[in-house]
């Protein structure tokens, strides 16, 4: 899987820049994809709005303004709790598979330089396999009745109805996973830049005296940095959303703030409060997605 | 001296490489040990090999029916998935026009915006729009999810693609629809179709947007969700789970080996032998 990162290139900076052609053509043919995402994304995202203050509402007749729900839940509700808990628990599993998943581009960018895409192919196939799948394989290794824990009665290391009870139900449990489903994706836009990275920079950095740390730390890194933040966001914003991971793997104290939103909307039926859950969400995300944008747009990790 | 790493540090990196594919691999695997083990459970010790679970799902009708559904929905949503992302690819790379960023930046949000909140925002719009929910809203949501992933595909496919050649075709007098056709299509295909597959192998996993605007319909992945209340099916989930990650693994390394080979051969590449790695 051939994969780079260049920067999408305006068409007239391009050498075979095509002349430009009359507005109706563009117009024409960006419409239906644009018209796809506004209909089925931006249009949802302004009705959750409408329903978070109340303009809508699942009920005939109880329309009208009102920013109460707002109130309650900025108000230290413990839905509030429960997101900054999840704010948490996406950071510990951003940076850990960050950091996991740092030396093993390394590793493929610079210094298995024969097999690499081959290496390459090898992080990300389960990360392309199944993400349902692979979550139905940790609740069934972490279980009580579990693999481990069945292993461990078994070789005599645990008495037999003596689980380790933290394995699943827990926030280990939803982090591990976590950490497990997202490591493969996280290593490629960090390997998409270190292997655009320009070999001679590092020879020069030898040549002029640097060691190997030395080059690592003011050469390589920093240079890779945009792939680590692209890496990170890639994972942390999701996550935040979680809902199967902890519904599977997480019981009661592995709950996250999507969880919170599902509920609201499923057994609850309470849609006033969903949405100001949801838009809530969806607000942190736009910020996010504002502050980190230039490490977003213009890199692109691409098959190719 | 080697700049990258001294050789302890290249040791120190493939100990870690290694005990990564193990990380990736061995639950995976222990998937496939389980579902070959002679036991309603996946618990050691492994009582002995039987493949009862394999034919069991295969003669399980609601299991049959889930994976058609998902089948079906899966050709639909990355059929829309790759003519939108067609699309859009061809702007983004051969067009400059006012708003160029916000239209790329909404075309890939759906990579990064929790899925939670584009199945409720789904959820919320087919019901104020009076839409029944089913295959086709599943297919719609599938549809926003995958486009992105159209686009990465394509988008590097199309701006390597020399372009003298569709010039010459124009000047040889044939039509934009007539190059397209004759010229960019031909050597988009083999993106195209690794676009398809993708966007199919998402489609068919997809759990979260199917949860919430299903209806009445279950697709394989809920399928496997509802089960799980129900222990006695679990070997046959993890047979069928073993098949599925094969087949899905199957199909998308071959076909990104096929598309490498064909775009060789095809020898528009004029930049490709210069990113091989020596």
């Amino acid at each position: 899987m051939a994969v780079e990162a260049q920067e999408i290139a305006r068409p007239e900076t391009r050498r075979r820049a095509r002349r430009a052609r009359p507005g109706f053509v563009t117009t024409g043919l960006l419409a239906p994809p644009v018209l796809w995402l506004v209909i089925f994304f931006l249009v949802p995202v302004v009705l959750i709005a409408l329903y978070s203050v109340n303009v809508f509402s699942l009920y005939p007749g109880g329309q009208y303004f009102t920013l109460d729900s707002w109130k309650n839940f900025l108000d230290g509700s413990p839905f509030l709790d429960l997101f900054w808990k999840s704010v948490r628990m996406s950071l510990i599993v951003s940076v850990a598979a960050v950091l996991a998943a740092y030396p093993i581009a390394y590793f493929i960018a610079l210094v298995a330089s024969r097999r690499k895409y081959v290496l390459l192919l090898l992080i990300l196939t389960p990360f392309l396999v199944s993400y349902f799948l692979r979550l139905l394989a940790w609740k069934v290794i972490l279980g009580d009745q579990g693999v481990i824990n069945t292993f461990l009665y078994w070789t005599g290391i645990r008495a037999e109805g003596d689980p380790v009870s933290w394995l699943i139900y827990s926030q280990f449990a939803v982090i591990l996973t976590l950490v497990y489903v997202y490591v493969p994706f996280v290593a490629l836009p960090i390997f998409v830049s270190l292997d655009s990275l320009d070999r001679r920079l590092l020879e020069a950095a030898a040549d002029l005296g640097a060691s190997r740390w030395q080059a690592f730390r003011k050469v390589t890194l920093p240079l890779s940095l945009p792939g680590v933040i692209a890496a990170f966001i890639f994972v942390f914003i999701p996550t935040i959303g979680e809902y199967f991971t902890p519904l599977l793997v997480g019981g009661v104290n592995g709950t996250m703030f999507g969880n919170a939103i599902a509920d609201q909307f499923g057994q609850s039926l309470n849609w006033l409060n969903g949405s100001v859950l949801s838009f809530f969400l969806l607000t942190v995300v736009a910020l996010l997605l504002a502050v980190f944008a230039r490490f977003l747009t213009v890199r692109r990790v691409a098959t190719g | 001296m080697e700049i990258a790493t001294s050789p302890n540090g290249t040791r120190l990196l493939k100990v870690w490489f290694a005990i990564l594919v193990v990380f990736l691999y061995a639950p995976l695997l222990l998937l496939l040990i389980f579902s070959f083990n002679d036991n309603n459970l996946p618990v050691f010790p492994l009582r002995g090999f039987t493949t009862d679970a394999y034919r069991q799902f295969v003669s399980n009708p609601e299991l049959k029916a889930s994976i058609v559904t998902s089948v079906k929905v899966a050709a639909l949503s990355s059929l829309g998935a790759i003519i939108l992302g067609l699309l859009a690819s061809i702007v983004l790379v051969r067009r400059d026009f006012f708003g160029r960023g916000g239209v790329s930046a909404l075309l890939l949000s759906p990579l990064v915006v929790p899925y939670i909140a584009l199945a409720i925002g789904l959820l919320v719009f087919f019901n104020e729009a009076s839409l029944p929910l089913g295959i086709k809203s599943i297919v719609m949501g599938h549809i926003v999810v995958s486009i992105p992933y159209a686009i990465l595909i394509l988008v590097p496919r199309l701006e390597r693609l020399d372009a003298r050649l569709e010039e010459a075709a124009r000047d040889l007098g044939a039509g934009a629809l007539q190059t397209f056709r004759l010229i960019t299509f031909p050597l988009l295909l083999p993106a195209l179709v690794s676009a398809y597959l993708v966007a199919f192998v998402l489609s068919f996993d997809e759990i979260v947007i199917a949860y919430f605007v299903n209806g009445q319909v279950t697709t394989f992945p809920l399928y496997l969700f509802s089960t799980l209340r129900f222990p006695t099916l679990l070997p046959q989930v993890l047979a069928v789970a073993c098949v599925v990650m094969a087949a899905s693994a199957f199909i998308l390394i071959g076909a990104e080996i096929a598309r490498r080979v064909i775009e060789r051969r095809l020898g528009t590449d004029l930049s490709e032998s210069a990113a091989e790695p020596a």
